[in-house]
C-alpha cells in the first residue's frame, strides 16, 4: 500500500525531492526512498539529476497510478462521493485562485503592482480571507478523507501552510513548493487523476 | 415604478441606484447610441429580497409592465410563438464585480418560442441550449418552467443571490466593498452575434490599452456569441478586421468611440454585438489603462484638447511610471494572451516541462502550455517565461509564475499545443524557434524583438516637463517624485479654491 501512496504522490506533486514527497505523503523519508527504488527497478518511476532534478513518473508509472488509484477508488466504493467533493473543490477553487492573486497583485489606480507586503492592514485583511476560505475548505477535505483516508493528508498540509502565513512566513500562501497554493494546486490534480478526468 | 427604472436617456438614476453597468447604458443612449431596449431593477429590490428570501412585493406586477413596455417598443412576444422576444437578464453592481455573479441569456425561450425563432431550426435549438445551460448554472438543477415571466422571475432570483456566493463575498472583502449594496439586474431585448454571417460580437477600446496610442484596439468574433471565447468554440480577430467585414457596422463603432470619448474625455472601453449587419453597444466604461499607456494617453488627450495640461499631470500615478520590461514594439504577432505576470522575456519554445529543463542548459526557454498541471512546475522554474492557452491571470499558471517573479501570458483562445508544436491563428512553429513574451500586454511575438524598460519615452519627457512647469521645480530628481510634486500642488490648489 506504501508503494501506491509513493506512487501516487510522485503523480500529484509531478517532480519532486525526497524531502517534498516525504512532506506530501507524511511517511518517513528512510521508507518513501526505499518505495522509489523498488518502484524504479519496476520501471515506473525515474530520477534525473541536475539543477532541476528529481524523481518523476515514467510513462509506465502513470499508467500504472491510473490503473491502481482507479481500482483503489473502485474497491472503496467512494467513487459517488469523491465526485462529489470535486464538484464542491470546483467551486472554491476559483475563490481560491482570486485570493491568491490577491496577496500577489494589488490594483490600485486601475494598475496591478505586485504586493510588497508593506501594508500590513492589506495583508492582514488578505490571510482573514484566507483563513475564512479554509473553513470551508476544511469541509471539502474531511469529505475526502471520508471517503479515502488518504486525502486526509491535504487537510494537514493546507492547515500547515496557513498556520506558518499566519505567524509571519508569508510566502507559505502562494510563494514556496509547500504553499496554501501549491498543496491545492495538487489537490486538484489529486482530484482529476482519482477520477480519471483529463485536464 | 417603484422598483424598475428604464434604460432611457430621461433615467436620471445614480448608479448607486442602478448599478454601474446600467448607469452606462443610459448614458449611451442619451449620446443617441445604440443600446437594446431593457430596463433595470435597482440594488433596492436586492436589498429586499437577500433580507427576506423573495422577491419584493410589487416587483412582479412591475416586471409585467416592464415587460409589456419592451413587447410594444420591440413589436415582439415575451415567450410567445409569433416573433419571440428573448431577453438577457444580467448582474451590475455599483461597483464592478467582473465575473463574480450571474448572467442568463435568452430567458423567456420556451418551447413555442423556440418553434418561432424564425432563421435556421439550427439557431433555435442553439439559444434554447445556451439558455438552459445558463438556468441550470445559475438556479441549480432547479426544473426550466415553461412560463416566460416564471423564467424570468427566477432568472432575476438568482442574480440577486449571486450577490451573496462566499467568492463574491471574498471579492467585496479584498476590494473594500460594503456587503449590504446588492447588485442591480439589467434585462434587455436578445441581441444575437450569432444569427447570421452578418453578425457578431466583440470588445473595443478606443485606444491601444498596451501602448496609448490613438488607434482602437479590440477582439471580434465574427458569427459568434461573445461567450463562444470562452468555452473555445471560436477564435477572435483583431477588430480592425470588422473594417473591411462589416464597413458600416465599424463606422459606427467608430463614431460611438469618439463620441464616449468625448463625454468622458478619457479612453473607453465598448462590448458590442451586431446582428445581422445591425451595432448594438452592451456595455461602456472608461479606458482605465495603465504604465505608459496611461502617459501616452494623457498627453494626446491634452494635445487633443479634451483635457487640459494640469488634469493630464493628475491622471497619470506615480505607480505608472515604474520601470516594467517590456516589449519595444509588437513586431510579428504570434498569438495575443492575457497579461498575467508582467516582464518580458526571450527564448527558444519549449512544449514540455522536461524538454525546458533540458533545453534552459542551453539559453532561455519559453515554455508553451495547453494548461499547467504540477508536473509543469520544474519546467517553469527552468524556463524564462511560460504561455498558457487556458485559463486567466488568477490561474494555477498565473499563481505559479508570479511566485517565480517569471513573465507569463496566459488565456491565448486558440492557440494548441501538439507533438512539439504549437499552432495558433492558422501559423505552426516547432519546439525551438526563438519567441518573445510580454506579461503586461499579453502578446506572444515570433523572432527576438527589442525590448525596453520605459524611461526612454518620449510622452513620459512632456508629461514630467508639464508636471516641472506646475510645481515651479526642475531640479533633477526621480520620476515618481517630480510627478508626485505636480500631484500636491494641484490638489492643494484645488482644496484652496473650493468653496
Amino acid at each position: 500500500m506504501t508503494s501506491l501512496v509513493v506512487l501516487h504522490a510522485l503523480r500529484c506533486v509531478g517532480f519532486a525531492d525526497l524531502p517534498r514527497l516525504a512532506a506530501a505523503t507524511g511517511l518517513d523519508p528512510a521508507d518513501v526512498e526505499s518505495e522509489l527504488i523498488d518502484l524504479a527497478v519496476a520501471g515506473q518511476v525515474t530520477r534525473t539529476a541536475g539543477a532541476f532534478g528529481g524523481w518523476g513518473l515514467t510513462e509506465a508509472g502513470r499508467a500504472a497510478d491510473a490503473e491502481r488509484i482507479a481500482a483503489e477508488l473502485d474497491a472503496a466504493g467512494a467513487r459517488p462521493a469523491v465526485a462529489g467533493a470535486y464538484d464542491r473543490f470546483l467551486v472554491l477553487n476559483p475563490e481560491l485562485l482570486d485570493l491568491c492573486t490577491a496577496w500577489q497583485l494589488r490594483s490600485a489606480d486601475g494598475t496591478l503592482t505586485p504586493n510588497d507586503h508593506t501594508d500590513a492592514g492589506y495583508d492582514a485583511r488578505v490571510l482573514d480571507r484566507f483563513t475564512d476560505f479554509d473553513r470551508r475548505a476544511e469541509a471539502v477535505c474531511a469529505e475526502l478523507a471520508a471517503a479515502l483516508p488518504r486525502f486526509g493528508r491535504y487537510r494537514v498540509r493546507l492547515a500547515g501552510a496557513l498556520a506558518r502565513a499566519r505567524s509571519g512566513e508569508l510566502d507559505f500562501l502562494t510563494d514556496n513548493l509547500a504553499s496554501y497554493h501549491i498543496v491545492w494546486f495538487q489537490l486538484h490534480e489529486d482530484l482529476l487523476a482519482t477520477l480519471g478526468i483529463p485536464r | 415604478m417603484r422598483w424598475i427604472h428604464r434604460l432611457a436617456p430621461e433615467t436620471a438614476a445614480t448608479a448607486d441606484v442602478v448599478g454601474g453597468k446600467a448607469h452606462g447604458l443610459i448614458l449611451l443612449s442619451r449620446l443617441g447610441l445604440p443600446v437594446p431596449a431593457g430596463f433595470v431593477i435597482g440594488t433596492e429590490a436586492c436589498r429586499v429580497y437577500l433580507r427576506d428570501g423573495r422577491l419584493p412585493a410589487g416587483l412582479g406586477a412591475e416586471l409585467a409592465a416592464a415587460i409589456a413596455g419592451l413587447e410594444s417598443g420591440t413589436g415582439r412576444t415575451f415567450g410567445g410563438p409569433r416573433r419571440p422576444l428573448a431577453v438577457s437578464v444580467r448582474s451590475g453592481a455599483a461597483q464592478s464585480m467582473p465575473g463574480m455573479m450571474t448572467t442568463i441569456l435568452n430567458v423567456g425561450l420556451t418551447a413555442a418560442a423556440t418553434a418561432g425563432l424564425t432563421g435556421d431550426a439550427r439557431f433555435a435549438r442553439d439559444a434554447r441550449r445556451r439558455f438552459e445551460a445558463g438556468f441550470a448554472a445559475a438556479t441549480g438543477d432547479r426544473p426550466v418552467p415553461d412560463d416566460a415571466m416564471g423564467q424570468l422571475e427566477l432568472a432575476v432570483a438568482a442574480v440577486f443571490s449571486s450577490w451573496n456566493t462566499p467568492r463574491a463575498r471574498t471579492y467585496r472583502e479584498l476590494h473594500g466593498i460594503r456587503h449590504d449594496l446588492g447588485t442591480a439586474v439589467i434585462v434587455q431585448a436578445m441581441v444575437f452575434g450569432n444569427r447570421d454571417q452578418q453578425s457578431g460580437s466583440g470588445v473595443a477600446f478606443s485606444r491601444d490599452p498596451n501602448t496609448g496610442e490613438p488607434t482602437p484596439y479590440g477582439e471580434v468574433l465574427f458569427g459568434h456569441q461573445g461567450e463562444d471565447v470562452v468555452s473555445g468554440t471560436a477564435h477572435t480577430h483583431p477588430l480592425p478586421e470588422l473594417a473591411g467585414r462589416e464597413p458600416a457596422v465599424w463606422a459606427g463603432l467608430r463614431a460611438a468611440m469618439r463620441r464616449v470619448e468625448e463625454q468622458y474625455r478619457d479612453a473607453c472601453y465598448l462590448e458590442f454585438t451586431y446582428e445581422a449587419g445591425e451595432l448594438w453597444l452592451l456595455q461602456v466604461r472608461p479606458g482605465r489603462f495603465a504604465g505608459p499607456a496611461a502617459v501616452r494617453l494623457a498627453t494626446d488627450l491634452a494635445d487633443e484638447g479634451l483635457i487640459g495640461r494640469a488634469e493630464a499631470v493628475l491622471r497619470v500615478s506615480p505607480r505608472h511610471l515604474r520601470h516594467t520590461r517590456r516589449l519595444a514594439a509588437a513586431g510579428d504577432v504570434f498569438a495575443r494572451g492575457l497579461g498575467a505576470c508582467p516582464g518580458a522575456a526571450a527564448g527558444r519554445v519549449a512544449t514540455t516541462a522536461d524538454r525546458a529543463c533540458r533545453m534552459a542548459a542551453d539559453g532561455p526557454v519559453i515554455l508553451i502550455r495547453p494548461e499547467t498541471s504540477p508536473v509543469d512546475l520544474p519546467g517553469l522554474a527552468a524556463a524564462a517565461g511560460v504561455v498558457t492557452a487556458r485559463g486567466g491571470p488568477a490561474s494555477h499558471a498565473a499563481v505559479v509564475a508570479r511566485a517565480m517573479g517569471k513573465p507569463a501570458v496566459v488565456g491565448v483562445a486558440g492557440l494548441t499545443v501538439a507533438d512539439g508544436t504549437v499552432r495558433a491563428g492558422g501559423r505552426t512553429i516547432p519546439e525551438g524557434t526563438s519567441i518573445a513574451i510580454d506579461g503586461t500586454s499579453g502578446l506572444v511575438v515570433l523572432g527576438s524583438p527589442p525590448m525596453t524598460t520605459t524611461a526612454a519615452d518620449p510622452h513620459r519627457h512632456r508629461l514630467l516637463r508639464w508636471a516641472d512647469e506646475i510645481s515651479g521645480d526642475a531640479s533633477p530628481r526621480p520620476d515618481a517624485d517630480r510627478l508626485g510634486a505636480a500631484h500636491r500642488h494641484l490638489t492643494g490648489d484645488q482644496e484652496n479654491q473650493s468653496p
